[in-house]
């Protein structure tokens, strides 16, 4: 490995976080905001980038672009002694990396959702339990100070009770920069597994109460020639207070949309109804090189806000949310909606 | 006096002669779309009100419905939902070509055996499924024709305002519910952007009181998903739809609130926004576009782009919808047509 210097701040040392795998499109992002931090020292190892699609930018030319330091394997990444890991590896490769981690009393942020199945969800809940470790799900929208103000208007109970929840978290299918996104084997399946759980943490969080039953169909429509697994999906989700929430989780944004995609959350409660646009805070530019309409965000950086979390967590054993129960919650949903859409009925949880 | 049936009025004659029945909200659009296309327009109404709303229609006011029957060419349905299949009935055995507002009726077996009654007048009947002319939905609709997002793959329809004041909206025996009476505009939107409907999920809620929601999950046979809000609020609520129509190739997006073609603001501003039915006040109404389509075919002219069997069908999916709110199961179209 080349050096990781150690940088000391105050009278903190530095947190030494590894970031393992570049295979999530998050994680060049990930990757940067580390890099920018005075109190962390970033290590990445991405040892399965040679079996990405030709094309795809991984391993040292990706580290070499991010200015990142980069080990050839894990092993040498653990042997550096990382504080923390943040997992960006393909989803069903997930668990065993948290349970490295966790056997070696480092503590995890892993990419959402947390596992393909509820089994190895669960095993790595309680490897990081056994191994006296956080597992922190990252789920960066609930970060969101637009979101907060909802949950606490909320929570407070100045807008009557909730009655149902709209929301829609539809973007492009991300086959052209991370291929396995639509791999059944590496994903878990394609839009219901990528885009539900962003919005069943934002709605687990704001509401309090289990998920109950889930009804949910699918389709294959958009990029139905080029992927197997699905492309479109609605679910429907009545939780144990009563209240029905539906999620778009489709691909729905073609390759001309202005941005990479949205998310959105409307809120019909007793006495308001509330809207929450998490990239509302964006401006349209009219760019004639690019030949059409793009938006230019300016909102909060909600991967940074999420970051500080964790990393805030790891500093003072604060218990970190959203945890890997969240995580799991939410992957039952999702396991629910596979159930429904492929019996046609509502599933029953729990 | 007693008005009478312009004679010739098929051939141009004298202006022909429309019989409006009913006399509330959505009896004023008509009105005023009849009035606008120079018809003599008789009124009658069970409420009293006749009278009154034909002074500001130029209208003449009639006693009884045999009344109005016995004097005119067409026979426009604006009473409420569970007067219609009377109305219409009795229109087809006076021989008279009939629009009746949506929906047609509240059950499948009443409003097929209006289509029925109608068929075998030899009397044409159609449907006010005004939304398909609204000018928005009409071109997003050719859009879709035309290859703009390619093969529709997920739909999301949206449509909500103040609760009506009528009383007889909030009894579902008389008006349906809000899935009947309102969604039904975006069932019929969604089936003619998406095709037939084979299963229907749906939950019903809020209400007693409170804002009322419909939320429904349609899948279309030929594998489209539709996404619908309908929703009954507060009083002091702005009427608003919006579609955003995912495809294989592109996405359509519209909401009536997105960008305003006139706004007012300030002391001196009133709200034209409307609360139970958008504001048609300026520009093209597409009450005017239904009827006038609707009037060419009475006259002869080409078939209208709805028809009551696509109002039958879109009558199909509220009572799948309703009924599945009421079982927590998904509900096909065909299973409410006994």
């Amino acid at each position: 490995m080349s050096g990781a210097t150690t940088r000391r701040i105050g009278d903190g040392r530095a947190l030494k976080v590894g970031l393992l795998s570049f295979a999530h499109v998050h994680a060049a992002g990930y990757a940067g905001l580390l890099q920018a931090r005075p109190d962390i020292d970033l290590l990445v190892a991405d040892p399965e980038a040679g079996g990405a699609p030709s094309g795809e930018l991984r391993g040292s030319a990706m580290a070499d672009g991010l200015g990142v330091d980069l080990v050839d394997s894990y092993d040498e990444l653990f042997d550096w002694g990382p504080d923390a890991v943040v997992v960006c590896a393909e989803t069903s490769r997930h668990r065993p990396l948290v349970e490295w981690a966790a056997a070696a009393g480092v503590h995890v942020l892993c990419e959402k959702p947390l596992a393909t199945s509820l089994v190895d969800a669960r095993a790595m809940i309680e490897a990081c339990t056994a191994g006296g470790v956080q597992l922190m799900t990252a789920y960066p929208v609930r970060f969101h100070p637009g979101f907060r103000a909802l949950r606490d208007q909320v929570r407070s109970g100045a807008l009557g009770k909730v009655f149902a929840a709209t929301g829609t978290n539809n973007g492009q299918a991300p086959i052209a920069s991370r291929r396995w996104f639509v791999d059944a084997e590496l994903a878990g399946g394609g839009s219901l597994m990528d885009h539900t759980v962003h919005l069943a943490d934002l709605l687990d969080d704001l509401l309090g109460s289990p998920a109950q039953s889930v009804y949910a169909q699918v389709n294959n429509i958009v990029h139905g020639d080029e992927v197997d697994v699905e492309t479109g999906g609605l679910v429907v989700v009545t939780y144990q207070d009563g209240t029905v929430a539906t999620i778009d989780c489709s691909w729905s944004a073609p390759r001309s949309y202005p941005a990479w995609g949205g998310l959105t959350l409307a809120v019909e409660a007793e006495h308001a109804s509330c809207s929450f646009d998490a990239f509302a805070d964006r401006f349209d530019v009219f760019d004639d090189r690019a030949g059409r309409l793009s938006w230019t965000d300016f909102g909060p950086d909600l991967d940074s806000l999420m970051l500080e979390e964790f990393l805030s967590c790891v500093r003072t054993g604060r218990a970190v949310q959203p945890d890997g129960e969240v995580g799991y919650r939410t992957l039952e949903i999702v396991r629910a909606a596979y159930h429904s859409a492929a019996t046609n009925a509502p599933v029953t949880l729990g | 006096m007693t008005p009478t049936r312009g004679v010739g009025a098929k051939e141009g004659l004298v202006p022909p002669t429309v019989g409006v029945v009913g006399a509330g909200g959505i009896a004023r659009p008509h009105l005023q779309s009849w009035q606008a296309m120079g018809y003599r327009i008789l009124i009658h109404s069970v409420d009293g009100r006749a009278a009154e709303v034909a002074q500001d229609y130029g209208a003449e006011a009639c006693d009884s419905l045999d009344e109005l029957l016995a004097a005119c060419d067409i026979v426009d349905v604006c009473a409420p939902t569970f007067a219609h299949h009377e109305i219409v009935l009795a229109a087809a055995a006076a021989g008279r070509d009939v629009v009746c507002e949506k929906p047609l009726a509240l059950d499948h077996a009443a409003a097929a055996s209006m289509i029925r009654a109608c068929a075998q007048a030899g009397v044409q009947l159609y449907p006010g499924q005004v939304v398909r002319y609204f000018p928005a939905y009409a071109a997003a609709r050719a859009a879709v024709l035309a290859g703009r997002i390619g093969q529709p793959a997920v739909l999301r329809l949206l449509r909500r305002g103040a609760a009506p004041v009528q009383p007889w909206f909030a009894d579902p025996s008389l008006s349906g519910g809000i899935m009947i009476d309102q969604m039904i505009h975006d069932f019929d939107f969604a089936r003619w952007v998406a095709g037939e409907v084979e299963s229907v999920y749906a939950k019903l809620l809020g209400g007693n009181g409170s804002p009322l929601f419909g939320l429904a999950v349609l899948t279309h046979t030929g594998g489209a998903l539709t996404h619908l809000v309908g929703g009954w609020g507060r009083a002091d609520e702005t009427f608003r739809t919006s579609f955003s129509l995912a495809g294989s190739d592109g996405l359509i997006q519209y909401s009536t609130t997105d960008r305003p073609t006139l706004t007012f603001a300030g002391p001196g501003a009133r709200d034209t926004g409307g609360a139970l039915l958008p504001d048609v006040s300026f520009g093209i109404s597409p009450y005017g576009s239904e009827l006038a389509e609707f009037a060419a075919a009475f006259a002869g002219g080409p078939t209208p782009r709805v028809s009551a069997q696509d109002s039958l069908a879109a009558l199909d999916i509220a009572l799948a919808a309703s009924l599945s709110a009421r079982t927590g199961r998904p509900v096909s179209p065909s299973e409410v047509t006994s």
